[in-house]
């Protein structure tokens, strides 16, 4: 392993993946410990209040992130495996508590040791090579990013560093790849016809892509992508970046 | 001011999804702007267009924050070089002051170059009522005047009218043989326009910049209108918004390397006129008169409020527009208002009132390629989000457009979301629903393997599902699963 | 004709406006704490600027000639560098003869002194007439003639090498519209005249404002090509409310 064994992280699983994807959040796990990480879960952890963030209710958001703030107040990293909840905690909690010098200073706290989960695997573990997580993958993927991982954090290579160095993957290019799928929370629900139209183009990409799995950091974005092509039928599989790097993972 | 229709904008936009030729017009020009927009980028290199943005953002804020020092400083100037600034709180005064000008100087014929601040006074009528001919003279202002429609576009307003629609739009209107050849229909523009230009007694014009050092109005085009109607008619008038002051003319440098390659992909546009007072008495030629109307009409909300200032640096580029994956969709006209696209989203609001356009700042998946092309780093998603929250909080009632429903909602989440034990219970709710739902006659919500929901019964998921699964409860939440099998191994 | 009131106070009083601005600002009346730079430079320091442009021009006269010649094709002129005057007004003979103009207008600038482009043309039989209002040549006799004419041609106040651009300053002599109401719009281009950059220009330009006491000039003007527009279906159609065919002719 290229890292001592002293480091330890605590893992903010998102709401989603708690809720909907529990494997998402048992393969980060994994690789986080074959990377030698002490994985942490403080239990009370529910959501980071982006969905009541982005609809404007921000006294309902800041109830939520204070919850976060508590929770995660003696972690030495958290690692989220979701660029858009990894922004909250990041981005947004700043702007949320910027009347509020001391929450302000504890949200800096959180934000200054909040990683993404590739990003965590980059910057902190450096590890580049997949090959370290011990993961093959046979067969072809494509990558989409998450407009609040590579807007918001900035993440544009990180993940995909990870994925296209997994030992049997073939990389597929993905047109369009950084337009949004239109899932955007609310937004999907309040404008379907909009949002319905963005991911038809999305899915439209991916099958043109010729890639057998699509591969991202955020369930949120391969909800909307991966419901929308299932109700197509397409057999195109939609993976979080941490089940291709899980050996375990199928 | 011109009808306002964003509290349409629900159904205009369900209407534009659904019309196949404005998806095709949206993509010629998103993309073909956007293209273009990006090699003029890497031309310069990355690097260099990111200091220009700086510059350009600097010199923006600087003189938003100053604003008063510089119109009294543009006032000055455009004083001592012969011409007259005159100052209007809204758009009837702005109308007035013009009307006013045309009626004094006996003003039969004007002819206007592109203003996207007429257009937001709906200055015409009020010129055509008191018995003024206006001629819109940019070639796409023209095919909407004709047609009586708003553009739907900052840089391209016709852009939603096929070939096919302008050229019938011609036979009616022209009662010209119908032709569809774009070149034949431009030169009939030309024609039918240059004998307007010479006959115009007025020339009005909006203004990409107004320079307060030497009280110099800058428009920027491409068609050589503008020229024509700031040189051909003997008075010339200049529209536009009070934030387009900027302090130098050596700020120009910068503007006009961001401006063309932000809007069209050009290094530069076809024209840049730089106008400083009226004509000169030794001059061959140019008006006698020139006059600059500067409008508030709504402005100072923006100013006033500290989250929503930055949008008075906008430059009317369209770039955040043409990358706007939700824009690109629906069209301009969805909008219901002068401004579209996210910029529209938060200046529409500002201008017109929150609670009258609030569907705007909620249409947006908030991905952020607006702010990402934006010349001067206009952070709208942001303001986007501000106005969301002004929406639902705001201390001042009369911008409170969240519905009740909304509201309960996002506080039941958030007392869901507040207590583990809650959820957890919310889940197993969840869960056995997911199980009785097959002893329900007639109710089958679920596909066949119970891993999706193919028709969820009530909103918000029914609308998910109408064209999208949704993954069932699975078995155990990753709470559960860490506590039977994940945390033993860590100790 | 009437005659306008001069200062009429239409709309909102000045003072009243600026003082709604600082409301909606939260503050009183109080000039930038840090004076703009751009705006407290004295003339001397301009004119120091001024020098060091001239001075990196001449350095780089070759280069910035041949970058002149490489953007103003790029951005639609058609560009000729003639090495004599000759030369150049042989080329503008044959613009005039492919043209199939019988009208030719003209600036009254020094550049013509130099390239005299009259007797030649009026010997292929053209009509030329030289825009400068006097009393036989009132400026509406002026106007029908740039209406009719076929070809503009003007000089250059000065050139841009970073964008391709012509830049002309109208004035007595040089009417705002030669170069922009006939069909095909020739320009003459004196090496003297080239410039690096918009700095460059907007730097001349604000020094020449101090130098004549606060005189802008009325009218500044870039051309750069041909007009155009794409406002139908994204096809670009050159030409349509200005000239359709643009040639710089660069004297060097």
């Amino acid at each position: 392993m290229t890292q001592d064994a002293n480091i330890t992280a605590d893992l903010f699983v998102t709401c989603i993946v708690d809720q909907l994807y529990p494997e998402v959040g048992v393969s980060v796990v994994k690789v986080l410990r074959r990377l030698d990480v002490a994985v942490g879960f403080p239990q009370e952890q529910t959501c980071c209040g982006q969905p009541v963030y982005n609809t404007g209710f921000n006294k309902e958001a800041r109830k939520l992130a204070k919850r976060v703030l508590e929770q995660f107040r003696d972690s030495e990293y958290v690692v989220v495996p979701s660029g858009s909840c990894a922004a909250t905690l990041r981005v947004f909690y700043l702007e949320l508590f910027s009347d509020d010098p001391e929450l302000l200073s504890e949200a800096k706290a959180l934000a200054a040791k909040t990683f993404e989960f590739s990003e965590f695997l980059v910057k902190v573990l450096k590890v580049e090579d997949a090959a370290a997580c011990g993961a093959t993958h046979q067969g072809t993927a494509a990558y989409h990013p998450s407009c609040h991982q590579l807007r918001e954090l900035g993440v544009k290579s990180e993940p995909k560093k990870l994925l296209f160095s997994v030992p049997g993957l073939e990389e597929k290019e993905l047109e369009g790849a950084e337009v949004c799928c239109g899932f955007g929370g609310a937004f999907s629900v309040k404008f379907p016809h909009i949002s319905e139209g963005m991911v038809a183009d999305k899915i439209a990409n991916v099958q043109a892509s010729g890639a057998e799995t699509l591969v991202s950091c955020d369930m949120s974005c391969l909800m909307n992508i991966g419901g929308a092509l299932n109700r197509q039928g397409s057999d195109v599989k939609v993976r979080h970046l941490a089940q291709i790097l899980d050996p375990d993972s199928q | 001011m011109p009808e306002i229709k964003t509290e349409q904008f629900f159904a205009a936009s369900a209407a534009a999804m659904k019309n196949p030729k404005l998806r095709r017009a949206l993509d010629r020009v998103g993309s073909g702007f956007d293209v273009a927009r990006i090699s003029a980028i890497d031309e310069v290199t990355p690097e260099v267009w990111e200091q220009w943005r700086q510059q350009g953002r600097d010199i923006k804020v600087h003189t938003i924050e100053h604003l008063d020092y510089y119109l009294d400083l543009l006032y000055t100037n455009v004083t001592a070089a012969g011409g007259q600034l005159h100052f209007a709180n809204d758009a009837s005064q702005a109308n007035e002051i013009v009307a006013h000008i045309a009626r004094t100087r006996n003003v039969k014929v004007a002819t206007k170059s592109k203003s996207m601040v007429s257009e937001e006074l709906e200055l015409n009528p009020v010129l055509e009522a008191i018995g003024v001919e206006v001629w819109e003279t940019d070639l796409g202002e023209y095919i909407i005047q004709l047609a009586k429609e708003t553009p739907s576009h900052l840089v391209a307003p016709a852009l939603h009218k096929s070939k096919e629609d302008v050229a019938e739009l011609f036979t009616e209107k022209l009662g010209i043989p119908y032709d569809e050849d774009i070149f034949h229909m431009a030169a009939t523009a030309r024609t039918v326009l240059r004998d307007k230009f010479m006959e115009a007694d007025l020339g009005i014009s909006g203004a990409n910049f107004v320079v307060a050092e030497t009280g110099t109005l800058v428009i920027i085009t491409n068609e050589g209108n503008g020229r024509l109607c700031t040189s051909a008619p003997r008075i010339h008038i200049g529209i536009t918004g009070m934030e387009k002051v900027i302090p130098s003319m050596q700020d120009l440098a910068v503007f006009l390397r961001l401006l063309p390659r932000s809007a069209t992909g050009q290094r530069i546009t076809s024209y840049v006129s730089m106008i400083t007072g009226p004509r000169r008495s030794d001059d061959e030629d140019g008006p006698e008169e020139f006059h600059l109307v500067l409008v508030d009409n709504g402005r100072s909300r923006m100013l006033a409020d500290p989250a929503l200032r930055e949008a008075l640096n906008c430059i009317r580029c369209g770039a955040c527009l043409n990358i706007c994956p939700v824009y690109q969709r629906i069209g301009g006209h969805a909008y219901g208002w002068v401004y579209p696209g996210p910029i529209g989203a938060v200046v529409s609001p500002m201008l017109i009132g929150l609670k009258q356009a609030k569907e705007l700042p909620q249409a947006s998946s908030l991905c952020g390629a607006c702010r990402e092309v934006c010349p001067v780093k206009i952070d709208i998603p942001r303001m986007l989000l501000d106005l969301r929250h002004k929406s639902a909080e705001s201390p001042d009632k009369s911008q409170r457009s969240a519905k009740a429903a909304e509201r309960t909602v996002a506080r039941l989440y958030a007392m869901l979301m507040s207590s583990p034990r809650l959820l957890r219970l919310a889940v197993r709710c969840g869960r056995f629903l997911q199980k009785a739902e097959r002893f329900i006659p007639f109710f089958s919500p679920l596909s066949k393997d119970g891993k999706w929901i193919k028709n969820a019964p009530l909103p918000p998921l029914s609308k998910w599902t109408r064209s999208r699964d949704l993954p069932t409860l699975p078995k155990q939440t990753f709470h559960e699963v860490w506590q039977k099998e994940l945390s033993r191994d860590d100790s | 004709m009437t005659t306008p009131e001069t200062n009429e106070t239409l709309g909102v009083p000045k003072a009243e406006f600026l003082q709604s601005v600082r409301q909606a600002l939260g503050r009183e009346d109080v000039p930038p704490a840090e004076p703009y730079p751009r705006l407290t430079e004295t003339q001397a320091e301009l004119e120091d600027q001024a020098a060091q442009i001239r001075r990196r021009l001449e350095e780089n006269l070759p280069a910035l000639l041949d970058k002149l010649a490489e953007m103003a094709a790029l951005g639609g002129w058609k560009v000729h560098r003639a090495s004599g005057v000759e030369e150049a007004i042989g080329y503008i003979e044959s613009v005039a003869r492919e043209s199939g103009a019988t009208n030719i207008v003209r600036s009254a600038q020094d550049v013509f002194d130099q390239v005299p482009v009259d007797a030649a043309l009026t010997n292929l039989g053209l009509k030329v007439t030289t825009v400068l209002r006097d009393e036989a040549n009132t400026r509406e006799a002026l106007r029908e003639e740039i209406r009719q004419a076929g070809i503009g041609i003007t000089g250059a106040d000065y050139a841009l090498a970073e964008t391709g651009s012509l830049i002309i300053l109208p004035r007595r002599g040089l009417s705002r519209l030669v170069s922009l109401v006939p069909p095909v719009h020739i320009a003459l281009v004196r090496p003297e005249e080239v410039l690096e950059s918009l700095d460059d220009l907007f730097l001349l330009r604000r020094l020449e404002y101090h130098q004549r006491g606060g005189e802008m000039g009325s009218y500044l003007n870039f051309i750069t090509g041909p007009s155009r527009t794409a406002d139908i279906e994204m096809t670009i159609v050159e030409g349509v409310h200005g000239p359709k065919e643009v040639h710089m002719v660069i004297l060097g």
